[in-house]
């Protein structure tokens, strides 16, 4: 019984820390991350839009060579003067475009998404959570 | 009771053996004819424990992180280098650079590499467009060389005739207002504005800038 006792209070004693670091912790995580930012759209949403959405990669060139969401269009800062011709040629006035990028190690569907507009292609979203979200619910 | 020993040593690694790392997030401006920028994030362990860094990956293949070696004991310091490559690319760019070590197998530390590479030449818009059937109005291409840019535009000129450009040159060279009109609009148009420049001597850049009738 003493170890177990022991046991709860080294579990005690660490939650003290945590319930501070989760408090005040100034890179503390969201408790929802269901906060959309302005621009941005849920994976839920963009697939009730059905099949009109033209989805635009962001990623590197390797990365969607790797696996990308059908009929995306790959269009990286990295590479813009190349690639903005083909976007063009697919993107229809009015039509949505949906950007992403990698949630984990990318934040370039952003902007990406205001070059875009800046280019008076509208409407722009970026998807919340990236590829790892459209990857996650396939 | 007996794994109660694992369990604190498992609880216990993260507490004892941690890397400090002095500037995680680094942002570079380089210079417009600057190839490379070189990011260099040093660290220590300010635990008790030696600390392995078991794995070091970056978010494109454009970085690449240079690690002298793999353990650290407690007091230690070390570095890892991560070289961009610029390349051609302008703007603002953003790696990241994963270090998994001992200390946190689960959780890899994110050092975060923002580079923004001035542009060598502004074309704002880089696309006009007119829909079908909209009135043929002329609209404005602006092209600007900034003034700490060694370099001028030296020609614009369209890849075929479905639109006409009206050039003016409000400061030779640096800045200029390109009126794009198309001949009509009763039928798709695509049109590319190519805008040569004289800089860098001996592979001068060409941008572009489009006109789409849709």
């Amino acid at each position: 019984m003493t170890a177990v006792r022991q046991a709860l209070w080294i579990l005690l004693v660490a939650l003290v820390p945590a319930f501070l670091a989760s408090a005040f912790h100034p890179k503390r995580p969201a408790w929802s991350e269901d906060v959309l930012q302005p621009g941005e759209e849920r994976l839920g949403t963009v697939q009730s839009w059905g099949d009109s959405v033209l989805w635009v990669d962001a990623r590197s060139r390797k990365e969607f060579d790797t696996e990308h969401v059908p009929n995306a269009v790959l269009l990286n800062l990295e590479e813009w003067d190349q690639l903005f011709p083909a976007f063009l040629d697919r993107w229809q006035p009015n039509q949505k475009v949906v950007v992403y990028c990698s949630s984990l190690a990318c934040h370039m569907s952003e902007e990406v998404a205001d070059r875009l507009r800046r280019n008076s292609v509208e409407p722009v979203y970026v998807l919340k959570g990236g590829w790892e979200a459209w990857k996650s619910k396939r | 009771m007996r794994f109660l020993p694992f369990l604190f040593v498992l609880l216990a690694t993260p507490l004892f053996g941690q890397l400090k790392w002095e500037n995680p997030e680094q942002t570079f401006v380089p210079k417009p004819q600057d190839k490379q920028v070189i990011a260099r994030y040093r660290f220590t362990n300010v635990g008790t424990v030696p600390v392995t860094i078991s794995d070091v990956h970056t978010s494109c293949g454009c970085t690449t992180a240079a690690l002298q070696k793999k353990q650290y004991g407690p007091g230690e310091s070390g570095e890892i280098a991560a070289a961009f490559n610029i390349a051609g690319r302008t703007g603002h760019q953003e790696k990241a650079i994963y270090v998994t070590t001992s200390a946190a197998l689960l959780n890899p530390t994110v050092l975060r590499l923002k580079v923004d590479i001035p542009e060598s030449i502004k074309i704002e818009p880089q696309l006009v467009m007119w829909r079908l059937g909209e009135q043929p109005v002329a609209k404005t291409i602006r092209i600007a060389v900034p003034d700490e840019i060694p370099a001028k535009v030296v020609s614009v000129v369209i890849d075929n005739q479905a639109v006409q450009l009206d050039l003016r040159e409000i400061r030779p060279g640096k800045e200029l207002e390109v009126k794009v009109t198309p001949q009509g609009t009763t039928q798709a148009a695509a049109t590319t504005l190519v805008i040569r420049t004289d800089y860098p001597p001996g592979n001068p850049e060409t941008h572009y800038a489009y006109a789409r009738v849709k």
